[in-house]
């Protein structure tokens, strides 16, 4: 009885095994078929695809004569993502990730970089550390199971802590996070994007003070932050801007706005009779300090770092009205169809052409610029021959990425204080306009409206950095 | 050596030894030298974690060996004396933050004075994180050991008034105000978020340049055998994990292993029989903790860096977690109790990530992958979601993981409150019987 | 003065909702022995449920509208508030019930902590589809009173404090009279001793039921008057914060006694008058007490009443027999 039980076991794991050895074979040839469909879908497309397809050409062509170690094999270039799927970031980073897959899609449709599909390796840290850390193993690993560079990692402390490995290993790594450590020379493999928190405040609180004094106002400033490297980042460039243009700060809430009660951080806010206030600390914090000072009457200009405001977090809820009065929100690049440039044309189309029910989100811009970089990095790689992780690296310092009207365009080698982007972006918050619509609707808005774009304050455009902030 | 009955002692060593039957002492010969060859990289023994967790295997493995020290450590307080702690990510924070103090980075002067938070002018922590003794391992471990111990001592005059679940919330308390601390003081523990880098694992007689026995590059071991940077590591941690395994075991035995147990059963009755409640609760509570002291570093250690904010309450449920998915109270439990915790997200996600492979093959596995994995097109449903879709269903394997792990505690706990140990017992009593069931 | 008036009445606002967040953990430990750490969990799906009813005008579960709900950009007046406020107590009672069915009644007998950590348990497994619910980080609960604030001789009251003492005054009455009703004492009693209550002819599985229908109802009531706008999430149901705050109403019950309904009040507002208090006006000495000291101030008041009385201000110290 029980011998033949086991038989018919072993025959049904049998039937199991053929039938996925079998399988194996038609998925592969199904994946050859749908190539081939792509790269001839690709020839009837819109412009700007035709251009990567010039882009393509400059490229040398022949597979052999490219210098390749791990990550990248004949028809495949391997992307790493470590990306926070399920955790405090997750709404945010998704979207990021969302757009820079489409991006893929894009770019493999016109043919791929030298020939090579891009094949973007997504894992998911949930923002904790110590997965962080064992998912960039993972990726790093010298095996055809690692990738050639990593085109997102997200988060300053999971950057921060992979940072020296990822230089040692040299690997090639776009991080999530606007610190100013980053485009330090000791970082030769952490590639900041964009402006640094630290120039970020600088601009933002010279802003704040032209536009208190506008108001007839005296520029009496408060910095809050929470602990941590981006707290302490975007408190010194505020501190450095209110040293320079000479503005009084009234509290200093250096990292106290800490654990789950914050009634400190509010009661000297308040009592500190600030005009204005510049904040870097998240979402969730910023609504319970933002909110319960407003609810004690307090009035004042209020903005801060790119990540302590978010659209949709903090606008569908009770203190939409007061963040349209109070606050403006800063950042590193325009939002979704906030400019007219022909990179906002090309993301536009492309994500409404291919996620038509996706949700409107300014995540999508970081997302693509992080595409065009690591497309630019990778050609300019495959024009010298070298495609291993070193010779990425190494063409990642000759560089000068064109993000075409997203963004200040940037090279990321040289000396501190030359190659740091100066322009930050402001926006007024409309909660009126605030209206999240699929993008296939073609209207709806993130409620954030540009005022300045790509501004450089007086402060910053003087300040000699000799290095980062922190 | 008896062949006899597995319960049929007839000596009172035989009754005392730490594995009394010849079936325990073979099992542990194999599994030893399973363990060994596995690590080695022996093909056919390789093939199973291989396949289970992939090319990276030996680390999620690594940190299992870690987590089952600490896991010795709950059982020392929670299996054998009774004493319900929520507490345990705070005493190994303790262990970890006394080892990187003593054995961290030194600083620009080689003292205490960089421990010193010196503020420059924009009132930043000039020499954040970098302040540190610079000694070996062989000073530092046992010291996070001792004085994860004493902390433990010291607190416990709170903590052996209160009882049941008074102490499991008091012990909850412990841990914010680990959190509070770690955000106190930034000279120690780095920062908030991304902490500070832990000594490497090397064995050094003191400072000197090159370490005796190094683990943090691939190459030759005492010139005899050429191993991987993680084999030298797992081989390293997994010694220790024996050693601490061997002493709890030897715990359970002496007299003041019998004293704790004798607090678990009935706290009155052990006092009416002398032994002093307070006193060994304390001693209960200062060697769950050293256990715990000594994990933590390790752990801190072979993760190269950690922030006071792993050292939260999740990691304290894991503990209690891997006590009772193993069976509270016995070594083996234990042991059960971590691989099964630790490892099982890493299968689940590999696992995933198989399906995926599969979910165009069509035939039966095919079939299955689509119903269960969903690529958030039109029409595709199943509960797992593979693409980078936001979060909302269908949920990713890193949020079913969680879900997974829930439930299976709560189902333990209904169906089988002694754990896989339980299972084990049930097989084994089958076995004994057979062909009869009892 | 005006600070000190508008502190108190923070404080007080606060220590209502700990009050009721206690209530609900006194009924279930006084029920069914169970320390309910599921709550966090529990009580942010309730606070979900409202926010899908009153804000999206949708039904948790079920893809039908809500024919209740107010029309598109339209917030719900007080009255029709208060209706789904009690529908989703109605859901969170069920809810309980369910729980209570399926994860503890199994479990009778075994011991205190085993059942404790089954709510550990439920807490893990239930978190995850919370996150989900919520998608993005913040979620309306549509409070028709919203941010506005009262002004009383310069200082500024938000009227979900009011709101909130409201709230936890109709639930201490609401539990004060179960305790006299037949159920109530059947709970009391059952709480006592359950093989002798069972022999009096008490159906010991109802009073369990009842305690985690009630248990439930409660959770769900503190964590919406946790979602009002002074509160830190800002007048959402938030990941930040929901899920931990739970822990937080721990100090209170212990500080009251885990069995003692007058006990999760005065604990509640004893424990917010300190870490309110501690955070207005020790806050000039935040660089010694470190940044966020407030919040670990409930702890500390626990563990100082803790080495004076081991069960609580109110809680029935266990006789030891010998």
């Amino acid at each position: 009885m029980k011998l033949k039980r086991l038989l018919a076991l072993l025959m049904v794991f049998g039937v199991i095994a053929a039938a996925c050895g079998g399988s194996d074979d038609d998925s592969a040839s199904e994946e050859t078929d749908t190539t081939a469909a792509a790269a001839e879908e690709s020839s009837d497309d819109d412009a700007m695809e035709e251009e990567d397809d010039a882009m393509e050409d400059d490229s040398p062509e022949p597979a052999a004569e490219i210098a390749t170690d791990f990550g990248v094999t004949e028809d495949e270039i391997r992307v790493g993502i470590n990306a926070d799927l399920s955790g405090p970031f997750a709404a945010l980073v998704s979207e990021i990730v969302e757009s820079q897959v489409v991006y893929w899609e894009m770019v493999n449709e016109a043919g791929g970089i030298a020939g090579r599909n891009v094949v973007p390796v997504i894992l998911d840290s949930g923002y904790a550390t110590d997965k962080g850390i064992e998912n960039y193993e993972e990726l790093a690993q010298e095996s055809e199971e690692g990738v050639l560079m990593i085109s997102e990692n997200t988060g300053s402390p999971i950057t921060a802590a992979i940072a020296e490995d990822a230089n040692d290993d040299n690997i090639l790594v776009i991080p999530l996070s606007w610190a100013s450590l980053w485009p330090a020379e000791e970082n030769s493999a952490i590639l900041g994007k964009q402006t640094t928190y630290c120039a970020e405040s600088m601009n933002g609180v010279e802003w704040l003070k032209n536009k208190v004094e506008g108001d007839g106002k005296e520029a009496k400033l408060a910095i809050i932050s929470r602990p941590g490297e981006y707290g302490e980042d975007g408190h010194v460039g505020a501190q450095l801007a209110a040293e320079a243009l000479g503005i009084e700060i009234v509290y200093n809430g250096k990292g106290e706005v800490a654990g789950d009660d914050r009634t400190a951080v509010i009661s000297q806010l308040v009592e500190s009779g600030a005009t204005m206030v510049w904040t870097t600390v998240t979402p969730g914090e910023l609504a319970d300090v933002f909110g319960q000072a407003v609810s004690q009457g307090f009035e004042a200009d209020w903005s801060g770092n790119g990540p302590s405001f978010s659209y949709p977090a903090l606008l569908p809820t009770d203190l939409a009205p007061a963040f349209d009065q109070y606050y403006w929100q800063s950042g590193y690049n325009t939002v979704w169809n906030g400019n007219d440039s022909p990179g906002m044309q090309q993301l536009v189309s492309e994500m409404t052409a291919r996620r038509p029910d996706a949700v409107l989100s300014d995540s999508y811009i970081t997302g693509w610029i992080e595409g065009i970089m690591v497309q630019t990095i990778l050609e300019q790689a495959a024009a010298a021959g070298d495609m291993t992780r070193e010779g990425v690296v190494a063409a990642a310092q000759d560089v000068t990425v064109d993000f075409m009207g997203l963004a200040p365009n940037q090279a990321f080698f040289g000396e501190y204080n030359d190659i740091l982007v100066r322009e930050s972006y402001i926006f007024d918050i409309d909660a009126t306009a605030f209206d999240l619509q699929p993008l296939s609707a073609g209207t709806g808005s993130s409620g954030l409206i540009p005022i300045e774009e790509g501004y450089v304050g007086s402060a910053l455009a003087s300040y000699v950095f000799d290095g980062p902030c922190i | 050596m008896s062949f006899g009955r597995p319960l049929l002692r007839t000596s009172y060593e035989a009754d005392a030894a730490i594995l009394p039957t010849w079936f325990q002492k073979g099992s542990a010969i194999v599994a030893l030298l399973g363990v060994t060859l596995m690590a080695l990289g022996f093909g056919p023994l390789e093939a199973i974690p291989k396949f289970l967790l992939g090319n990276t295997w030996i680390n999620p493995v690594t940190i299992t060996v870690v987590f089952a020290i600490a896991a010795l450590g709950i059982n020392i307080l929670v299996g054998v004396t009774g004493q319900v702690s929520l507490g345990h990510a705070f005493f190994m924070g303790t262990g970890a933050y006394t080892a990187v103090m003593l054995g961290g980075n030194v600083g620009e002067e080689e003292s205490w004075k960089a421990c010193v938070p010196f503020h420059d002018n924009m009132g930043l922590l000039a020499e954040q994180g970098e302040c540190g003794l610079g000694l070996p391992i062989w000073i530092w471990l046992p010291a996070s050991g001792v004085v994860a111990a004493a902390i433990g001592v010291l607190v416990s005059p709170a903590a052996v008034k209160v009882r049941g679940l008074y102490l499991a919330i008091v012990t909850v308390g412990l841990v914010f105000i680990g959190l509070h601390l770690g955000r106190m003081l930034p000279e120690w523990a780095g920062d908030f978020e991304s902490g500070r880098k832990w000594p490497k694992l090397d064995l050094r007689l003191w400072k000197e340049e090159t370490p005796l026995v190094e683990m943090t590059e691939d190459g030759k071991w005492f010139g005899l055998i050429h191993l991987s940077e993680e084999q030298k590591q797992f081989f390293f941690l997994f010694s220790i994990m024996l050693l601490m395994l061997w002493f709890a075991k030897n715990l359970v035995r002496s007299r003041t292993g019998r004293a704790l147990q004798a607090i678990r059963d009935r706290d009155v009755a052990a006092e009416v029989m002398g032994v002093p409640e307070f006193k060994y609760k304390r001693i209960g509570f200062a060697i769950s903790s050293a256990y715990a002291g000594i994990a933590g570093a390790l752990f801190a250690s072979l993760n190269g860096r950690v922030s006071p904010v792993d050292f939260g309450l999740l990691l304290s449920v894991d503990f209690i977690a891997i006590l009772l998915i193993g069976g509270a109270g016995t070594i083996a439990g234990t042991m059960l109790g971590t691989v099964f915790v630790e490892l099982l997200p890493e299968v689940v996600e590999k696992f995933t990530a198989w399906m995926a492979t599969k979910l165009d093959a069509g035939g039966p596995v095919g079939l299955i992958s689509n119903f269960l994995l969903t690529e958030g097109g039109e029409g595709d449903f199943g509960p797992i979601s593979i693409a980078t879709v936001a979060p909302g269903w269908p949920m990713s394997t890193f949020q079913w993981n969680f879900v997974i792990y829930g439930v299976l505690i709560v189902v333990f706990l209904i169906f089988e409150p002694l754990g896989l140990f339980g299972v084990w017992l049930k097989v084994r009593n089958y076995w004994k019987g057979w062909p009869f069931s009892y | 003065m005006i600070i000190f008036w508008q502190t108190l009445a923070k404080a007080i606002a606060l220590g209502s909702i700990y009050a009721i967040m206690g209530l609900s953990f006194v009924i279930i430990f006084k029920g069914t022995q169970v320390l309910n750490f599921a709550a966090g969990a529990l009580s942010m799906a309730g606070a979900l449920f409202m926010s899908i009813l009153v804000v999206d005008r949708g039904f948790p579960f079920l893809p039908f509208t809500n024919p209740l709900a107010p029309a598109d950009g339209e917030t719900a007046g007080l009255a029709l508030w208060i209706v789904h406020l009690v529908i989703v107590l109605m859901i969170a009672a069920l809810m309980g019930l369910v729980i209570e069915r399926v994860a503890i009644r199994p479990m009778v007998g075994q011991p205190l902590f085993a059942m404790a950590v089954i709510t550990l348990g439920l807490e893990i497994a239930i978190r995850p589809f919370n996150l989900d619910a919520t998608a993005i980080s913040g979620r309306s609960i549509g409070v028709p009173w919203g941010t506005e604030t009262w002004e009383i001789g310069g200082a500024i009251f938000p009227k979900s404090y009011l709101a909130a003492v409201v709230a936890a005054a109709i639930a201490f009455v609401a539990v004060f009279f179960f305790y006299r009703s037949r159920f109530g004492v059947a709970m009391r009693a059952v709480a006592f001793d359950q093989e002798a209550a069972m022999a009096q002819g008490i159906n010991v599985g109802r009073v369990f039921a009842i305690a985690w229908a009630l248990g439930a109802a409660l959770a769900v009531l503190g964590a919406i008057f946790f979602a009002m706008s002074p509160w830190p999430p800002a007048g959402t149901v938030s990941l930040e914060i929901h899920p931990i705050w739970v822990f937080r109403v721990l100090p209170v019950i212990i500080l009251g006694g885990l069995d003692s309904v007058a006990g999760a009040v005065a604990g509640g507002l004893i424990i917010a008058i300190f870490e309110i208090f501690a955070g207005q006006y020790l806050s000039q000495w935040t660089s010694i007490l470190g940044p966020g000291y407030s919040t670990i101030v409930p702890y500390l008041v626990m563990l100082v009443v803790l080495l004076v009385r081991p069960y609580g201000l109110f809680g029935t110290e266990e006789i030891r027999r010998v």
